[in-house]
């Protein structure tokens, strides 16, 4: 392993992490797609700073496409403010509109420069270890590295600061209101600390990448966490782990870098959507089905209890009663059998003591509604964990 | 067209997240066939799109995570995907690899007429199709329970718009590029919403706003060197929403606070009546004449507004005094009463 490559997995692990904590925080406030906005329309605020200091390196280009980043935010308030279209359709008319500026003042003005859109959506991280700062002649590593590396710091900064502040608000932002904290003030710092990581992440690996960074890590933890603090940290363990494991599939595939690591992040959010041990889709599709189950059970136990007669109670006559189709009414008198809950004699199906029982308490749930009465019986059943 | 339902569906930002899922796609397409043919290309970024929107929804519908969460998902795993692949195919040693970025910006200008007479057929299709199911796309649209409730296949209905949304945007690739589609099918959508309250009339003038933004914006940038069409379309589009915003007859911004204006200065004439009604009331003559100056500490009186008072011939002015007349007196009386009755 080279020094080039090492530096390039640092930077893209730093990014990876500058990343998932200000995305934890806009998934959990259902504005990710904020991320996607400002990703795109700093590219004007780039241009701009460009013009004024026709020096692509310089801070001040930072500063001004944070400051874009931050005035679509506003801008998208704005206009949603105006009750005229809802949120995500002013969000879907801002960026475009910004992104096209920029476009339009590179095309008029900078064709001769290297100042590419191509380059600016997505970003070169190969590249990067070139691009070395150098502080009174001597070589202090690549610049991105840097640049990113104090963006991480700031970020974590903030979060150890107001982290009391951002839990509270982000879950509950009535309630920090009247505690005295400043939602707004909150609100716009996150969305501050979004831009200024956008921008800074952006030219290392790209801005379509910043928002796979900022989003996947973050949903992938979400699915399998409810708690802020374990969130945060499975969003940075996932960013890390594909950014690295990215970087080696696009050194084997010698594809572009940001994409394969956005590809991984892809894989393990399908891994932790599909398997995810409570809300995978998996789990979810197992769980609808024995809830399926169970209500028919739970028919099947009522229907008997609310015939004496025998005819009534012949397994032939319950299917067509019930209107079952067979495999299902086998699955469910297997299931009441090996429960003890029926007896079959005969072809005659009744109830056992415990099977009344269960029925009994099944229709007291059902008619007061009260979790109290079915304590017992929630270890035996699904359906009734809520 | 299309994009009236997004819009109404609160799906907006669907577009830009189909538009980027739809590049893998193109990727692929070209991968398993070497060639550059636009229909090939295209049947590829229409397959990934599908996927990507179905996944998206079933995202939605079986985990907690939130729509937006979702998109952004989807829409950046499958771009960056995309660009994996197209990297992988820039090493590949095939000449005819050159001008497949073509579809992330777009360019109006290499369209052919095989391309245009595509898009026509499309658009035909889609218009075909909207008149068609017409009512049912209508009443999902407003009313999914009770759509359902009367028998309609809501799914299907459901697939066949999503489906239609996305082979517009796939179609509109071409020409305005990944980046700006979502704009496309937005821009015209919203502005058409602000002139109208029916789905039948934002539907036709979305449509002539997307044409006109279209015609207008490769017009401009037909007169400009180095202006690729995309962006000038969507500037264009962008500002047909800002004068919708502003200029709109009924939700306008502009109309919105003459209104506002109108209804605070009435409730300031109301007001100061009000107050007159009042001193009237404790004279027994109720033209008896009063001084301006006692309505000075009270709020909602101006110049104007005694002026306009006097203009209604609610109030006569004598040099610095006023006094209510009877028509006046009586206006007053009866403003709270109308007031209860309006509310009723």
């Amino acid at each position: 392993m080279s020094s080039a490559q090492i530096e390039i997995q640092v930077i893209a692990s730093l990014v990876a992490v500058a990343c998932a904590i200000p995305g934890t925080f806009l998934v959990l406030r259902k504005m990710a797609m904020i991320s996607d906005a400002i990703s795109h329309s700093i590219l004007p605020g780039l241009v701009i700073g460009f013009f004024i200091t026709q020096d692509l390196n310089s801070p001040m280009l930072i500063l001004l496409a944070a400051v874009t980043g931050v005035l679509t935010v506003v801008l998208v308030e704005q206009i949603q403010k105006t009750g005229l279209v809802k949120e995500d359709t002013a969000i879907g008319l801002v960026f475009p509109a910004l992104f096209s500026i920029g476009v339009i003042m590179i095309a008029k003005n900078a064709n001769d420069v290297h100042l590419d859109v191509d380059a600016v959506l997505l970003g070169e991280l190969a590249f990067a270890p070139f691009d070395r700062l150098i502080v009174s002649g001597v070589d202090i590593g690549p610049k991105s590295l840097w640049i990113i590396g104090v963006i991480l710091l700031i970020t974590i900064a903030l979060l150890f600061a107001f982290f009391k502040e951002l839990k509270l608000s982000t879950f509950d932002a009535g309630l920090a209101t009247s505690l005295g904290f400043s939602p707004v003030v909150i609100h716009y710092g996150l969305m501050t600390v979004s831009s200024i990581t956008t921008v800074g992440a952006f030219d290392a690996v790209g801005a379509i990448l910043v928002v796979a960074l900022m989003i996947a890590p973050a949903a992938s933890a979400y699915l399998l966490t409810t708690d802020l603090k374990k969130m945060l940290l499975l969003s940075i363990v996932f960013g890390v782990f594909s950014a690295i494991s990215g970087y080696w599939v696009a050194h084997w595939l010698d594809a572009s870098i940001a994409g394969s690591i956005t590809t991984m992040l892809g894989l393990l959010f399908l891994i932790v959507y599909l398997f995810a041990p409570s809300k995978g889709l998996i789990a979810v599709m197992y769980r609808e089905k024995q809830q399926k189950i169970e209500v028919s059970l739970l028919t099947f136990l009522l229907h008997l209890k609310n015939h004496t007669e025998e005819n009534e109670r012949h397994v032939n006559h319950l299917r067509e009663h019930i209107n079952w189709q067979k495999i299902r009414a086998k699955t469910v008198v297997d299931l009441a059998l090996k429960n003890n809950m029926i007896t079959i004699d005969n072809h005659i199906v009744s109830l056992t003591e415990k099977g009344d029982e269960f029925t009994s308490q099944a229709i007291d749930y059902i008619i007061t509604n009260q979790d109290t009465q079915i304590e017992d019986m929630k270890d035996d059943f699904f359906l009734f964990r809520g | 067209m299309l994009g009236s339902f997004a819009v109404l569906r609160k799906q907006s930002l669907l577009g830009d997240a189909i538009s980027h899922a739809a590049l893998p796609g193109i990727a692929i397409a070209f991968l398993l066939t070497g060639t550059k043919d636009s229909n090939i290309l295209l049947l590829g970024a229409l397959g990934s799109g599908l996927i990507g929107t179905f996944w998206i929804r079933g995202i939605i519908n079986k985990t907690h995570l939130k729509s937006d969460t979702a998109l952004g998902l989807i829409l950046s795993i499958f771009f960056g995907f995309g660009m994996l692949l197209l990297t992988f195919i820039q090493k590949q040693p095939n000449a005819n690899q050159a001008g497949l970025d073509k579809y992330l910006f777009g360019q109006a200008a290499t369209l052919v007429e095989s391309d245009v007479w595509l898009m026509a057929l499309i658009t035909g299709l889609c218009l075909l199709v909207l008149v068609l199911f017409w009512k049912e796309f209508k009443i999902l649209l407003f009313d999914k329970d009770y759509a359902n409730t009367l028998g309609f296949n809501t799914k299907t209905i459901d697939i066949l718009i999503t489906s239609f949304i996305v082979l517009a945007i796939v179609l509109g690739l071409q020409t305005v590029g990944v980046v700006l589609m979502s704009a496309m099918l937005l821009a015209p959508a919203a502005a058409a919403r602000q002139w109208t309250n029916k789905l039948g009339t934002m539907v036709f003038l979305a449509a002539i706003f997307g044409a006109f933004s279209g015609v207008f914006g490769t017009a401009i940038s037909a007169t400009q060197n180095n202006l690729s069409t995309g962006p000038v379309i969507v500037i264009v589009a962008s500002v047909f929403v800002m004068f919708s915003f502003i200029f709109s007859p009924n939700r306008g911004l502009l109309f919105r606070q003459i209104r506002f204006i109108k209804n605070r200065r009435d409730l300031e004439l109301h007001k100061t009546l009000a107050f007159m009604y009042h001193i009237a009331k404790s004279h027994e003559n109720i033209s008896h004449p009063h001084t301006i100056k006692i309505l000075n500490d009270f709020q909602g009186y101006t110049k104007s507004t005694l002026k306009k008072l006097v203009d209604k011939n609610y109030v006569t002015l004598q040099g610095n005094m006023w006094s209510l007349t009877t028509e006046g007196f009586d206006t007053a009386a009866n403003l709270y009463n109308q007031q209860l009755k309006k509310d009723e």
